[in-house]
């Protein structure tokens, strides 16, 4: 019933679609997979009427549509539940769901609150979410937000004819467990009402929850999967259209640790918010990976070590000294680096060049008398760029316009050549395509030779073994039980999981 | 959970008790400050800044901010007293006219206001910054630089008529409030503005058109500038280029203090209401207990950054622009 | 394509002294007289306390937050420049500026550690610089004796070789603050604060010290715009600077440096102080009527910030 042929797209210097073909009959789901930079998200955005293509035509029930807008598709039954929640924080959960299809409540111009608050609690029966239409959004749990989306687009039912296409954008990043298997249970009884396409990045998701499965590489379908004999080795290979070397995460690099010397000890710390104590030991060259679901408090230890939070209690040493404050400054003095999730807000300083990003943590040694020693600081520039093959014109190219991968190396490049020898990376290979990730991984086993100690929030349990040689598993806020991660003995992903929930 | 909602509820009423607390202060150092002649004053004072502020509060909720208030309202009263002059000179016959030509004139003001700021894409301060010059020489040109006298007794009556000791002009600056709140409260564009202010992005990607809903907006924000205009007419009985002048930082300031956020999609006109009589106490209150004129500057400052200070949510806010 | 953007690019940052160019030609053509070296000179001379001031303004609308606190304290210097002048000489110079430091200094921390917005906090204590300047002028215009004037800070007005001495002391001034701004690291914490201050935070950097620190630079240069006025008229009163605020803004924003912080800088405020009087002194040449005159400035300056800013970053106008 929906279908598009033939699409193209062009942006400048990128041909990124090339002729893709995708359908979908009603209450089928679908599963799309690709690397970053496929063109997973530029097809995605076609579907939902955010960019128009050069070239093709999509077709609803036969008929060829042209979306101006997602405004338009949204007419049409083409809904988007978006990865970065769209809903609004300071609005009510039904003023969310009809934001923009107002004018059905107004009376004289008067919104009829009551008719409107009818309305929405219909909408949250489909999602089975039992909350007060007129609890302002920003209340409410992540997982709960979720639903709001799914409940919104679900409106569209009323309002438009025929059937809707949904699509679910990472729709489980943010998730735990149960959560993600009341979504699917969700998905899976809406189908009557609705096609799905899901795109996610958990490739075991999308083969459990898809009826077919589109890979997408370099901006082409490489292949039509049905998802009963689908395997998730066959389909990574499809996406990279390589064998993934088997030393994928660079465990043959891995060497032990110097257990004789500590760089970090957290010693019965409590943090805000949290009941129980955490300790832990950081050795140079160990990579020591922190695992749990969402919100079981891995980011509030990375971020009390940094500084940017007072533990309650406890103390955390840095090579046996005591911290007495707790400042992003202080640390960075004392050789913390962060390499941070949220790269584009806390990592890089867009509009700036790479030497001033570079040394934007270390302008001290760049300086006398508060005076910039410039010729230095594009010196330090050049070199890192060739020690880390930073692609990038120059050493003034402004650090906005660079891919995400090289974005990365650059902040890495920041800690590193100012000698900070505990290295925080929150979710490191997050956005980057595999190229890049595997650059990330060789650069986490350099640091780790130079005696470097990690610690390490990873984007995939995965990622958290095949890197580590420490795994600590945290739940509720509390370390509830470690792994030893030596090559060839690592734990197993079941291992960890029964842990973690 | 509870406790933060608790905490939220409290905030939510700081404005207000920092008002309480003026109003307390002022009383205890002069008895004759809580005087009905006296809050009758206040009101005088209030009644036109609070329309201004009312207008600014539409557009800061958007996240934007209004600085043409000077300039729209001293062509607002110019254009209000010339018709009224030339319809007659009383509200009772075709004067009435001037009113709604007035807010015309408010309006069409905005709506320039507001397209300079989406058609060009210019930022909203340094555009209606442009149009607050514009409209200050538009009312030179008009007015000759000349002061125009409204000599209408039923048009003054809204400062010499006065029922359970306030004029007239106070209950018409709570219907216009009234009327804000509605629109706040009960009309879809009210609640887009709290939408664009709460996340531009997010009410594009929903099908809001967030460049209609911004120019509507700078169009009321006119609108209310207008009904501004014509009170501060009322008060003084003349219209001048004069007539606008100080009421874009002091409207500003009312907002802020009101507790409604520069960043956009908190606060509202009730919160406005308070900001401004937060402001107009202190000014009134600083006369009654006798400090001297020069020095009231500085406290007024003081005070405001004690009221923004306690009256602002700084939870995740981790740092002020 | 990609060339073409590119060009476009790098055009852009070429636009306010395109913009400032063309405009000077433009009131060139009607009158040439208005093209001769010791007018241009002299019309640069006359706007040398505003240029002061918006060099200032610009390290606070660098790191995006914004002082309104500027008018006052010059204000407020010019009264205690004069009063100060028959006791401490030149001595009343450094005063007013340390007075000033102060001042800006005290916004700054109201901003960062109350977290009171800069628009409400430097308003604040631009009422509170108000305050001081009626208080200690006793509300009424006082006036330099003229040997004192001459003996202090003579060397500031005159001219050697037809250049006017107050325009060397702007241009030092400009070369300080472009120094501090290229070249050091306060300069470049500016312009990391306002590319992106979480950035700043998470290099370890004390954003909060520097972002006080640009407010009690921009109070120190208001305080030398009120000093060199002073001077310029042989005295002071808590008015004398009235109306210097907004255009100072003005020349900021026309200059190219946006509210939002991080790209723009000093020079660009030279260039744009130019155009605010480029299109004022036009007004004289192109015979604008004075009850236009205001009208016009408006129009212009829509114009002027439409050629001169750069969208390409902005993806919300707000």
């Amino acid at each position: 019933m929906f279908e598009l042929r033939n699409v193209e797209k062009r942006y400048p210097g990128v041909h990124v679609l090339k002729g893709v073909d995708l359908a979908i009959a009603p209450g089928e789901i679908i599963g799309l997979v690709g690397e970053n930079g496929a063109g997973k998200s530029t097809l995605m955005k076609i579907i939902y009427g955010a960019v128009q293509p050069d070239a093709g035509s999509v077709l609803i029930d036969g008929a060829p549509v042209h979306f101006r807008s997602p405004r338009d598709a949204m007419k049409m039954g083409i809904g988007m539940v978006y990865q970065e929640q769209s809903l609004i924080p300071n609005l009510s959960v039904m003023e969310n769901i009809f934001l923009g299809f107002e004018q059905q409540f107004v009376h004289l111009g008067v919104i009829q609150w009551r008719r409107m608050a009818q309305a929405a609690r219909v909408q949250l029966r489909k999602v089975k979410l039992d909350i007060d239409p007129g609890m302002i959004t920003s209340r409410l749990t992540f997982a709960q937000r979720q639903l709001v989306e799914l409940a919104k687009v679900l409106a569209l039912e009323e309002r438009v004819e025929g059937h809707l296409v949904i699509l679910l954008d990472e729709p489980t990043s943010v998730l735990s467990k149960d959560e993600i298997d009341l979504l699917f249970g969700l998905v899976r009884e809406l189908r009557r009402r609705a096609s799905f396409i899901f795109v996610s990045h958990r490739l075991d998701e999308i083969i459990a929850l898809s009826d077919r499965i589109y890979v997408l590489k370099d901006g082409i379908v490489v292949d039509v999967l049905a998802a009963k004999d689908a395997r998730v080795e066959t389909i990574q290979k499809k996406m990279v259209g390589r064998d993934i070397a088997l030393e994928y995460y660079r465990e043959n690099r891995q060497v032990p640790f110097d257990a004789g010397r500590v760089l970090l000890e957290l010693d019965h710390v409590v943090l805000p918010g949290r009941r129980h104590e955490v300790s832990l030991t950081l050795h140079a060259g160990e990579v020591l990976a922190l695992v749990g679901v969402e919100g079981a408090g891995r980011e509030g230890i990375l971020r009390a070590i940094f500084g940017l939070k007072a533990p309650e209690r406890g103390t955390i040493r840095i090579r046996g000294e005591a911290m007495r404050t707790f400042s992003a400054s202080n640390s960075v003095a004392h050789g913390v680096g962060y390499i941070p999730r949220e790269r584009k807000i806390e990592g890089i300083a867009s509009g700036m060049n790479v030497y001033e990003n570079m040394t934007l943590s270390q302008m001290g040694r760049y300086s006398r008398g508060g005076v910039l020693d410039i010729p230095a600081e594009r010196a330090l520039a050049r070199d890192w760029i060739k020690r880390l093959s930073i692609k990038v014109p120059s050493e003034e190219s402004d650090c906005g316009n660079l891919s995400g991968g090289n974005q990365q190396k650059v902040v890495l490049a920041k800690w590193r050549s100012g000698g900070s020898d505990i290295i925080l990376l929150d979710h490191p290979t997050r956005g980057l395509d595999i190229g890049a990730k595997e650059d990330v991984y060789d650069m986490v086993r350099d640091m780790s030779a130079d005696g470097v100690g990690v610690i390490l929030v990873a984007d995939t349990l995965e990622e958290a073994i095949g890197l580590s040689h420490t795994i600590a598993v945290i739940k509720d806020g509390e370390i509830r039980t470690w792994f030893n991660c030596q090559p060839g003995a690592k734990p197993s992903l079941y291992d960890l999981i029964h842990h973690m929930v | 959970m509870k406790h933060g909602l608790v905490m939220d509820n409290i905030r939510k009423w700081v404005p207000f008790l920092v008002l309480l607390v003026l109003v307390l202060f002022f009383a205890a150092v002069n008895p004759h400050f809580l005087s009905l002649r006296n809050f009758a004053r206040i009101a005088v004072s209030s009644s036109p800044a609070l329309m201004v502020a009312v207008g600014a509060t539409f557009v800061i909720l958007m996240g934007s901010i209004d600085l043409s208030m000077e300039g729209t309202v001293a062509v607002c009263a110019v254009v209000f007293a010339m018709l009224l002059n030339r319809l007659g000179g009383s509200l009772a016959h075709m004067g009435w006219l001037a009113i709604p030509g007035a807010m015309i004139a408010g309006g069409v003001l905005g709506a320039v206001n507001g397209l300079i700021h989406v058609r060009l894409r210019i930022p909203s301060f340094m555009a209606s910054l442009s149009m607050g010059f514009v409209g200050v020489g538009l009312s030179l040109l008009m007015t000759g630089g000349n002061r125009i006298l409204i000599g209408d007794p039923l048009f003054r009556s809204l400062l010499t008529v006065r029922i359970m000791s306030f004029p007239l002009m106070a209950y018409a600056a709570l219907g216009g409030l009234l009327v804000a709140w509605f629109i706040q409260g009960r009309t879809t564009i009210g609640r887009n503005f709290y939408a664009i202010g709460g996340g531009e992005d997010l009410a594009r990607a929903s099908g809001l058109n967030v460049g209609r809903v911004r120019v509507i907006g700078f169009v009321l924000a006119g609108v209310f500038f207008a009904l501004g205009a014509v009170l501060a007419v009322a008060r003084l009985g003349i219209a001048e280029t004069e007539t606008g002048t100080g009421f874009m930082f002091l409207s500003i300031t009312s907002v802020v203090v009101g507790g409604t956020a520069l960043a956009g999609g908190s606060g509202g006109v009730w919160n406005t209401l308070v900001g401004v009589l937060i402001v107009n106490v202190i000014g009134n209150g600083m006369v009654v207990v006798g400090l001297p004129d020069y020095l009231q500057d500085g406290v007024l400052g003081l005070l405001v950054i004690t009221a923004v200070y306690l009256s602002m949510d700084r939870r995740g806010l981790s740092f002020a622009r | 394509m990609t060339d073409r953007v590119a060009l476009a690019e790098r055009l852009r940052r070429h636009f306010p002294w395109i913009t400032l160019t063309t405009l000077t030609i433009l009131v060139g053509f009607t009158d040439v007289n208005f093209l001769r070296p010791d007018n241009l000179l002299n019309l640069a001379a006359d706007i040398v306390p505003l240029l002061i001031m918006a060099i200032g303004m610009t390290l606070v609308i660098y790191i995006g937050s914004i002082d309104l606190s500027s008018q006052s304290i010059a204000n407020m210097a010019t009264v205690l420049a004069t009063i100060a002048l028959p006791s401490a000489g030149v001595g009343a110079g450094v005063l007013v500026l340390a007075v000033g430091l102060a001042f800006g200094a005290v916004s700054g921390v109201v901003t960062t550690r109350l977290k009171v917005p800069s628009f409400i906090s430097t308003l604040a204590v631009g009422g509170i610089a108000l305050s001081v300047g009626q208080f200690a002028s006793g509300q009424q215009a006082l006036h330099m004796d003229a040997g004192q004037r001459l003996h202090a800070f003579g060397w500031m007005v005159g001219r050697t070789a037809g250049i006017p001495h107050e325009l060397v002391v702007a241009l030092l001034l400009v070369v300080v603050a472009w120094f501090i701004q290229g070249r050091m690291t306060a300069g470049r914490t500016f312009k990391a604060i306002g590319a992106g201050e979480p950035v700043a935070v998470s290099s370890g950097i004390r954003v909060e010290r520097y972002k006080i620190l640009a407010f009690a630079l921009s109070g120190m240069f208001a305080a030398a715009a009120g000093l060199v006025f002073s001077v310029k008229l042989s005295g002071g009163s808590p008015t004398l600077a009235e109306g210097f605020l907004l255009p100072a803004i003005v020349a900021v924003l026309v200059g190219g440096t946006p509210l939002t912080g991080g790209v723009g800088g000093v020079i660009n405020t030279v260039i744009g102080t130019m155009i605010v009087a480029v299109i004022r002194a036009s007004m004289l040449y192109l015979n604008i009527p004075a009850m236009g005159q205001q009208i016009f400035f408006g129009l212009v300056l829509i114009v002027a910030i439409a050629t001169t800013i750069d969208r390409s970053k902005m993806r919300i106008v707000k």
